[in-house]
């Protein structure tokens, strides 16, 4: 018997697993009377934010209706435990506006007029119109867009099964910059921090209330804290995880990589760091610097050289440039190398994805890895690599052979993912079109910045054929489709899960919890949806079918992909699907179901979630195969290559795998950078981001700030403000999330809104008094470099001066009174173009109390849905990242008398000219060689080699 | 077996997981709370912190919800956790009153009083409440305290801990390792017009505590950043039912006092009348009273299924009393039996200065109204009951037994007792509390959002005017004027009203969480 027991509790936490299939609880409603109710309990995977937590859903058996979720105890990452997300997606899935059926649009697009319609109606409408496209080789006219991610594994396959280019991703607006910062140093371009078993945890991240991963992440950051680790946080706001931390330092926004420069200066000067990691694992030889060339020197004379270099960097320039205290600097830093090897960090968004420039702070954080000896040890900073399992399916297709520039476009030749915040600046410059465009729980209109240019591309039937929201509630942008498909939530869909959430591998399995349940009870479904609420389906299914309904006849292709490993020539089926990859590419699985004479497929449903192996520190050391040994030589630079590729590297003699970098080591010097006209960023450097003091004095005509700093225009684009905007020139701190919500996906969680539903804006009481003698509550009105919003102030202490913030999830709104958003989640808002291009938003009402089937919303007390700030950010893509830096330079004054709350302007012709003004900063493609973008570096959806090359002619 | 909670404030991130698990777990709507977690800012940049607080039912060893509660609704059982039976629940409220937590709230689909009620019906199966189990941290321990191998008991012995509010006497079971003083102490943080993320929620009834933002009980720099808000229970008819009741039960009282000194003759008329009044107003109690249930049907369970402990119960009986004294001696008035009268009126008179009075112990068992705590409460309802006994008489019309001798007594008896009331309600506002809860129920009052109604209404118009009208009287006119007294009469009751407003609302006014 599974005994999900504490030490030191009588009690139980879950179930124990033998009861799963007929579980008897008090009904909790009846109580205290005795009524029993029974249920299946299921396993899944919430489906809110990407984490993958496990969920545990409870059937019950009288209803057939599922009546809440708890944690899967079987789950190795979340351990049973989970946030407010996880119990609230039961408010989701009962959600009484949900969309059940897949509808198609009626009226003009945007018009709000919408007919139900089939699946079938679907396919052959989407097949059809894919079809002729690719027959007239317009492949790249095809566009899959996605939001949430987590739902790879069909999906990615099925792109290179169409034989297109055409993945997008909303990782320009999420984390790109810091993937940049963390691949050029190790090619993994994500951490996985061991905080369970650290000695010091540095954050520059809020992971004990948002982010990737976390819950799980949370769970081991108080751990490691309860064993004695000390948790620094560096964030300009005080975030929950920063109240918890032993040091907050609450940098000036942009300035972190000086701080952890000025770090890394302390270690170096004070001969604290690990020399023997440093010379074994980074491509020092390669090092050149200030007309120093390493090659041929001794390591101390290295030594030497980067103490010159990073001199610059003295803490009390850090504490100048950032306003975190020298001392503090200096404290850290040495307790930082005295954690040594067990010294884990997180960067995610925040400093990268705000600051131009912002990947520095990634590359600079990893220099305190190398320098501590932390990376691959128990305790310090992982590869996401290392703790991630991507399983083999049973076939992939070939890399696809075109390229798509409206994806990876020349100027940014070292983005790490799509350009996607600039499609509608892209298409206006009239680089393309898109005939099928797929949106995947996908919100750009709310979630992207400069809204409007996305509902100027998205109405235009020129520059968009057919549009597809693929989303499991409304939003902003499903209104501008032709189609709106629902799609499942955590318990009523497929998708094969693994993060990097710990010291440890795993994979989770979310399913139609519904359908299995009635499969396993002998009934029969062909598709999901019509075991699932309404006729909402599983993407994973509808690609299958879609694949099909393109290339009936198997004559493109296409079809192939999409036919069952088990039963030739037929159509696969997303049993067979996961069923082939649990049978045969999880090390481990098929033996742990067999012992307990289940199928790995039964055994996935079961318990939804499977640890691979917790063997996972310091797989660089690995020894290079036999096979890859055999045959293989030794280059100058010790790397090991075979047949022109490297598979390894040579290390105190012995033949290692090393790094997927192109030296197979830690590359403290970039020679990519280096070659891709970067020279002055091939190590970590801190320079200025575009919202810094400097920046914010030229944009008022200074150029040089009271503290002589200037502004220099080679990164720096100036902002140039729209005529009447007045007031205090500050820094918006705009995505920081709240622990509850997710994106524009948890408008439909009642008891999430309840908690939170206002965004208010953030100000120091010292910039409260400077405007004007604001209080908390009063009305302020906000200038960007395209247009203004207004909402009101909440002055805390909790901000570094100098500097606003409002919370990124806020500010919903709908045009129609009764639909297209929650109704307890959005303002309804009187839309007007008042001119070409100048949007005008005003609020009708807040939120009300409504009539549905559930009497909770009748009890909906809060008026407020908060104020939409995205719509009025230009894009700002980061010269060489192409990461969007969020961060906008804002002028602040009390709002005016004919202002009211939630006043909205844009003038989107502004924002195509910031664009214009950012996009002059790059340095374009082609590199070396011809190349579009380096060889090395990662790129999703990968296409084949001599896609890379500008020209045809290959090299 | 004894059931408690640990709250670890090492280790809670503030994440709510707990609050969104437990509305899922049981089902509670939108509005109301079983649990939450409270967040207060405190300090200046930039050493500032934001602290949680998980905020919920203590699962005292001595509960004053069981204590009040007229139907055993509210109980306690032999594992320790205090549980509530919506089906028995009338929808008194005055669980609400008596919890100096905040921990209760009436469930808007049913009417009744619920709160977190450590999962019950989850322990009972063996399992751990939904909110522990959810904890990405596990700073929530559930456990037996009795068991000293237990978790909870363990964290108990090792670590400093702190229960909200000792000073109340309930014994707390919910023990909070690392509290903060800023978000412990109910009335310490500054709570601005909205907070952090949220809007403070007006739409519960009365709107929730009141937070003057001058308040004394503040402490520097502490700025409550997210809250609940609470329902102020009891609406007017609680106070128009004290209003009421000091009229009712006073009504016969003077003219006994009166007649037993011989300053006054008996009167069949006069007796009819008042006895009509102190039925007619202990008849209205009684309508105020069960107007003021959420279940108005299930009134006559305090009669029939009384929990002998609470003062409201006790309180039913004592009216059944004197109503049945007051029916009888109308009776016998009406009939002429002069002697059955005589014999009547003093059983009658003393059981109505219990009927008045007895709110004092039904208000002292408001564990979480400190103000209504006031030890002249008893003494003070009394008062009231003879202020009102003079006004009404002071009122009488020569043709319902209002005589020129009845006047004459009523005048020095309205002087008397008002200055005697006047005294009392200084006093309960200037005596030294004892607890911060009742100086700022007493400061709401005095000074806050309902000072201008009790000075310029239950002291100025109510007290200090009549006083002058009556003292000057006699030096205007001649003869006892009805005019005059009659007007200082009408504003003596409207005032009294205007008190017991003030009064009951300052009282539900302070914050307990």
């Amino acid at each position: 018997m599974t005994d999900f027991k504490r030490e030191g509790s009588h009690l139980s936490s879950y179930p124990p697993v033998e009861k799963w299939d007929d579980w008897e609880e008090n009904d909790p409603e009846a109580w205290p009377r005795r009524v029993k109710k029974h249920y299946n309990l299921i396993p899944t995977i919430c489906f809110n934010c990407e984490s993958a937590c496990g969920l545990l859903a409870y059937v019950n058996k009288e209803t057939g209706r599922i009546d809440k979720f708890e944690g899967n105890p079987k789950h190795p990452a979340s351990r049973g435990r989970l946030c407010a997300k996880g119990p609230a997606t039961i408010t989701q899935i009962h959600d009484p506006d949900r969309i059940l059926y897949p509808m198609k649009r009626s009226g003009p697009r945007g018009g709000g007029k919408w007919t139900r319609t089939s699946w079938e109606e679907v396919l052959e409408t989407f097949g059809t119109r894919i079809r002729k496209a690719f027959q007239e080789n317009r492949g790249e006219e095809v566009m899959y867009h996605v939001g949430r991610p987590g739902h790879d594994f069909i999906m990615e396959r099925t792109l290179q099964a169409w034989g297109i280019d055409g993945h997008n991703s909303h990782t320009n607006v999420c984390s790109s910059s810091a993937r940049l910062g963390y691949l050029l140093w190790h090619y993994a371009d994500r951490p996985s921090p061991d905080h369970a078993n650290a000695r010091f945890i540095l954050l520059l991240s809020a992971h004990l209330e948002s982010g990737h991963y976390f819950n799980p992440h949370a769970q081991r950051i108080i751990e490691g804290k309860m064993a004695g680790a000390k948790l620094a946080v560096m964030d300009p706001r005080l975030s929950n995880t920063a109240s918890m931390a032993d040091y907050w330092m609450p940098s000036y926004p942009g300035t972190e990589a000086a701080v952890l420069l000025a770090m890394a200066m302390v270690i170096l000067a004070e001969d604290r760091f690990d020399a023997v990691f440093v010379k074994n694992w980074t491509n020092w030889e390669e090092l050149e610097v200030d007309g120093f060339s390493a090659r041929g020197q001794s390591f101390e004379a290295l030594i030497e050289a980067l103490k010159r270099h990073y001199s610059k960097y003295t803490p009390e320039f850090a504490e100048k440039e950032s306003g975190v205290k020298a001392e503090t600097i200096v404290k850290t830093a040495r307790e930082i190398a005295t954690a040594g090897s067990r010294f884990a960090s997180h960067l995610w968004r925040g400093s990268s994805s705000g600051n131009l420039g912002g990947w520095q702070t990634a590359r600079a954080l990893i220099l305190l890895h190398v320098l501590t000896g932390s990376v691959g040890t128990p305790g310090g900073h992982n590869l996401n690599a290392w703790n991630k399992f991507v399983p083999r399916p049973y076939k992939n297709p070939p890399p696809q052979k075109r390229w798509n520039e409206l994806l990876y476009p020349p100027e940014w030749p070292l983005c790490t993912h799509e350009m996607s915040p600039l499609l509608p600046h892209f298409l206006k410059e009239g680089r393309g079109r898109i005939e099928a465009y797929f949106t995947r729980v996908f919100n750009p209109v709310w979630t992207y910045p400069d809204g409007f240019s996305w509902i100027e591309m998205l109405r235009d039937e020129e520059k968009v054929g057919l549009h597809a929201a693929l989303t499991p509630t409304w939003s902003e942008t499903a209104w501008f489709a032709d189609y709106v498909l629902p799609m499942g939530f955590s318990s009523e869909r497929h998708d094969l899960m693994s993060q990097e959430s710990y010291a440890g591998k795993w994979i989770g399995f979310r399913q139609p919890v519904l359908r299995v349940l009635q499969e396993r009870e002998g009934k029969k479904f062909d598709y999901t949806y019509q075991a699932n609420p309404g006729e909402v389906w599983e993407e994973d299914e509808f690609w299958i079918n879609l694949s099909w309904a393109i290339d009936p006849d198997g004559s493109m292709g296409i079809r192939q992909w999409f036919e069952s490993p088990y039963r030739s020539g037929q159509k696969l089926t997303v049993d067979e699907y996961y069923g082939w990859i649990f049978e045969n590419s999880v090390p481990g699985l098929p033996e742990a179901a067999a012992k307990e004479g289940l199928k790995p497929l039964a055994y996935m449903r079961k318990y939804g979630a499977y640890e691979v192996t917790t063997d996972v520190h310091r797989l660089n050391e690995k020894p290079v195969a036999p096979a890859d040994l055999a045959g293989s030589q030794v280059e100058a630079n010790g790397v090991v290559e075979k047949a022109g590729k490297a598979v390894g590297v040579m290390v105190e003699g012995k033949a290692v795998v090393g790094y997927n970098t192109p030296s197979r080591k830690l590359e403290l010097f970039s020679k990519t950078m280096a070659d891709w006209k970067w020279p002055e960023f091939a190590l970590p450097e801190y320079y200025r981001s575009h919202i810094h003091r400097s920046a914010q004095a030229a944009s008022v005509g200074n150029l040089a700030d009271k503290s002589g700093a200037d502004f220099d225009p080679q990164y720096m684009p100036l902002v140039e403000w729209p005529k009447d905007a007045k007031g205090e020139v500050y820094t918006l701190l705009p995505i920081f999330r709240l622990p509850h919500l997710i994106h524009t996906r948890s408008g439909n969680s009642k008891f999430l809104y309840e908690i939170a539903h206002k965004n208010p804006l953030w100000l120091n009481p010292t910039d409260a008094k400077k405007i004007g003698n604001i209080h908390t509550g009063d009305l302020l009105k906000v200038h960007t470099e395209i247009g203004f919003f207004v909402l009101h102030a909440w002055v805390t202490e909790g901000l570094a001066p100098g500097v606003v913030a409002c919370s990124h999830h806020m500010g919903r709104w709908r045009t129609n009174k009764e639909d297209q958003i929650e109704r307890m989640s959005s303002a309804w808002v009187d839309l007007k173009e008042v001119g070409k291009g100048q949007w005008k938003m005003r609020q009708t009402s807040g939120v009300e109390p409504y009539e549905t089937s559930d009497p909770d919303t009748k009890r909906v007390w809060w008026s407020d849905a908060g104020v939409h700030q995205n719509l009025t950010f230009p894009v700002h893509p980061d010269p060489i990242t192409g990461m969007h830096c969020w961060h906008q330079m804002v002028r602040v004054e009390r709002a005016a008398a004919d202002d009211r709350y939630g006043d909205i302007f844009v003038d989107t012709n502004l924002s195509f000219a910031v664009y214009q003004r950012w996009k002059a900063l790059t340095r374009s493609a082609p590199g070396p060689g011809g190349l579009r973008r380096p060889l090395w570096i990662p790129r999703v959806h990968r296409p084949e080699e001599a896609a890379f090359f500008m020209s045809v002619e290959k090299p | 077996m004894k059931y408690g909670f640990v709250i670890d404030n090492r280790k809670c991130i503030g994440c709510h997981a707990c609050t969104v698990a437990c509305k899922t777990e049981n089902q509670v709507p939108v509005g109301v709370n079983r649990t939450w977690v409270k967040y207060v800012e405190k300090g200046l940049f930039p050493n500032t912190r934001r602290v949680f607080q998980v905020t919920r039912c203590n699962h005292c060893e001595k509960p004053p919800c069981v204590t009040i509660c007229p139907v055993t609704a509210m109980y306690q059982r032999k594992d320790g956790i205090v549980d509530f039976n919506s089906e028995r629940c009338i929808g008194c409220k005055a669980c609400m009153q008596a919890c100096p937590y905040d921990s209760i709230y009436m469930d808007p689909d049913d009417g009744t009083a619920a709160k977190c009620h450590f999962c019950a019906h989850r322990t009972e199966v063996g399992l751990e409440p939904a909110c522990v189990i959810v904890c990405p941290e596990h700073a929530i321990i559930a456990g037996d305290l009795s068991d000293p191998s237990s978790e909870a008991a363990q964290l108990i012995a090792r670590e400093p801990v702190r229960v909200r509010k000792p000073e109340q006497g309930t014994q707390p079971k919910l023990y909070y390792i690392d509290a903060d003083e800023s978000a412990i102490v109910p009335t310490a943080a500054r709570h601005e017009s909205i907070y952090m993320w949220s809007q403070r929620n007006p739409a519960v009834h009365g709107g929730g505590a009141i937070y003057p933002l001058d308040s004394p009980f503040l402490q520097k720099d502490a700025v409550a950043a997210y809250d609940v808000s609470h329902a102020r229970p009891w609406g007017w008819q609680v106070p128009a039912y004290c209003w009421t009741k000091s009229i009712g039960s006073g009504a016969l009282a003077i003219p006994a006092i009166a007649m037993a000194f011989g300053k006054l003759s008996g009167d069949r008329v006069r007796d009819i009348t008042l006895a009509t009044v102190a039925l007619l107003f202990t008849a209205l109690t009684t309508v105020l009273l069960v107007w003021d249930l959420d279940h108005k049907e299930r009134f006559l369970r305090v009669v029939f299924m009384p929990q002998s402990k609470s003062w409201l119960a006790r309180g039913a009986f004592i009216l059944i009393g004197y109503s049945g004294l007051c029916g009888v001696f109308w009776l016998a008035a009406v009939m002429g039996f002069s002697v059955a009268t005589s014999i009547l009126l003093w059983p009658t008179v003393l059981v109505g200065f219990c009927a008045a009075s007895y709110t004092a112990f039904l208000f002292g068992q408001c564990e979480g109204r400190d103000l209504w705590q006031t030890p002249l409460l008893p003494a003070h309802l009394i008062i009231q009951a003879l202020l009102c006994g003079s006004a009404v008489l002071a009122l009488l019309p020569r043709a319902l037994g209002g005589s020129a001798q009845a006047l004459s007594v009523a005048i020095p008896a309205l002087l008397i007792t008002l200055g005697l009331h006047l005294l009392m309600l200084l006093g309960e506002v200037a005596v030294p509390h004892t607890t911060d809860n009742a100086r700022y129920g007493a400061r709401l009052m005095t000074h806050g959002p309902f000072a201008r109604a009790f000075w310029g209404g239950a002291v100025g118009a109510g007290g200090m005017i009549p006083l002058l009208l009556l003292l000057c009287g006699p030096l205007l006119f001649a003869e006892p004027n009805r005019m005059v007294t009659g007007f200082a009469s009408a504003l003596v009751l409207a005032g009294l009203l205007i008190f017991e407003w003030c009064f009951v609302m300052a009282g539900q006014s302070v914050p307990n969480s």
